[in-house]
């Protein structure tokens, strides 16, 4: 089993009109032992922007904390807070200096700019890809993939969005064993940002 | 009689003997002095004050910045008052320059310890490393020390509010209030006079302004800069760079105060002399 499956992980993020959703499980286990169904993986950064890490725990834990300190001392220097896409190329490059002992973690963010929905995708190197639908990662990306693929369309509602992105979240774990046991939604909307946590199968 | 060389000449002054012990920091002189850290010290004597005052729910901070002329493009942020972190703020007295150098190591320092730790760095730990940092000017590569003095404010939740100075040397000091730059010792007097330490954020407000109106030429909103530290209910830290329109507000009480005050006191004396 790859090194990237060993905890289990499955996030999604969405862009709607003038909104955008990210939703991640809350499942962590080793291998195929649940060991938690808490366990965080999508943060705030700002409030226009937030990060989704899938892979490896404790690199996961590890990325938040270096980018909590990055983030502080970039707020303190430049007196803003850092837009979506200055956030996204800061990632890319953390992942990429460590080129020859990567952490293994596949980054999603996603925001808001003042002209809209901000979506990005990485690999454990820093590969990025922007998209204008949606962006996933985790154990079971195919599923992600297929979900997202068929239900998505341009401008949804912060409502429809939410419906969206649950169904696809939903779905696409009950079919991976590594994740599910929980699940987490944020609605990102220039008023500000709601979170609710979705009652799926607890297995 | 015999010409005396320079080296036994006698020194009660010291002004011959510093001359020859002054060009370089790592050197003391034969008094024990470090002339070029007390140099650093004289060049924060000239620069705009600064005080600081420990509230019961907070702490204040207050600043004289430079003199602001029509051409100057007004700096987004001050030039006195710099946010460390979350909890913690500073107030500058002396070379800007070297000041920022200073913050910056601060900042990174703070949020050093963040990552390490897992919590906000205690504030007298984060006056440490910056005062370690500053000996090293004294001690080492014959650089000049920094030409700064900082007063720091913080809330940790193991000692609460805080007040720290420290100077060029790399010693640093707790205060319950204290001020520094130009005309300190005058500041310094009336908050001996004056600080009760029972004072809530808005007295030490007034408290502040009281001892720059002694030390500044003249009180304006326009040349000061006024901040307070205060912990919400839920944990948060507020800091709060007062506006401008707030400060002028302010400053019109306090000098209305102090012109009442003046005046009891005139008529006080013309009645005891009258008799």
């Amino acid at each position: 089993m790859s090194i990237l499956e060993h905890n289990g992980a499955a996030i999604i993020a969405m862009a709607g009109k003038d909104c955008v959703a990210i939703a991640a499980d809350t499942r962590m286990g080793l291998r195929q032992q649940t060991v938690a169904t808490d366990f965080e993986k999508v943060f705030k950064m700002t409030d226009s922007v937030f990060v989704g890490l899938a892979g490896l725990a404790t690199d996961v834990q590890t990325l938040r904390n270096t980018l909590k300190f990055r983030l502080a001392l970039y707020a303190l220097r430049e007196e803003r807070e850092i837009k979506p896409d200055a956030f996204a190329a800061l990632v890319s490059h953390m992942l990429y200096e460590k080129r020859f002992g990567p952490y293994f973690v596949e980054p999603i963010v996603a925001g808001l700019k003042p002209d809209g929905p901000f979506l990005c995708g990485m690999d454990l190197l820093g590969a990025p890809v922007f998209t204008e639908d949606f962006v996933v990662a985790g154990t079971c990306t195919e599923n992600l993939h297929g979900m997202a693929e068929s239900m998505w369309r341009p401008d949804m509602s912060p409502d429809e969005l939410f419906e969206t992105v649950s169904q696809c979240l939903l779905s696409s774990v009950d079919r991976d064993a590594m994740s599910g046991w929980g699940a987490v939604v944020h609605i990102l909307t220039p008023t500000g940002v709601t979170s609710k946590k979705l009652k799926g199968r607890m297995d | 009689t015999r010409q005396c060389s320079p080296e036994l000449a006698d020194d009660d002054d010291g002004s011959a003997m510093s001359r020859r012990y002054d060009k370089v920091v790592t050197t003391f002189s034969p008094e024990g002095r470090l002339h070029q850290v007390e140099y650093a010290v004289e060049a924060i004597n000239n620069a705009g004050t600064a005080v600081g005052i420990l509230a019961t729910d907070g702490v204040v901070m207050a600043g004289e910045k430079q003199k602001v002329t029509k051409l100057l493009e007004a700096p987004k942020s001050s030039e006195k008052i710099y946010k460390l972190d979350e909890h913690v703020a500073t107030v500058v007295a002396g070379l800007t320059a070297d000041a920022t150098i200073l913050i910056d190591a601060a900042r990174v320092a703070a949020q050093r310890y963040a990552y390490q730790y897992g919590e906000p760095i205690p504030v007298e730990q984060l006056v440490e490393r910056v005062c370690n940092h500053k000996q090293l000017y004294t001690q080492y590569g014959g650089q000049r020390p920094f030409g700064v003095k900082f007063l720091f404010a913080g809330y940790d939740r193991h000692f609460g509010y805080q007040l720290y100075l420290s100077d060029p040397s790399g010693t640093y000091s707790g205060w319950r209030a204290t001020c520094i730059g130009q005309n300190a010792n005058a500041g310094q007097s009336l908050l001996k006079n004056d600080y009760k330490g029972t004072e809530t954020t808005s007295e030490c407000v007034t408290l502040a302004l009281k001892v720059l109106h002694k030390t500044m030429e003249s009180l304006s909103a326009e040349n000061l800069d006024l901040f307070a530290l205060r912990k919400l209910d839920d944990g948060t830290m507020v800091h709060t760079v007062f506006p401008h329109d707030e400060v002028v507000a302010l400053v019109a009480d306090v000098k209305k105060e102090l012109e009442a005050a003046e005046a009891e006191a005139a008529a006080a004396i013309a009645t005891s002399s009258g008799k």
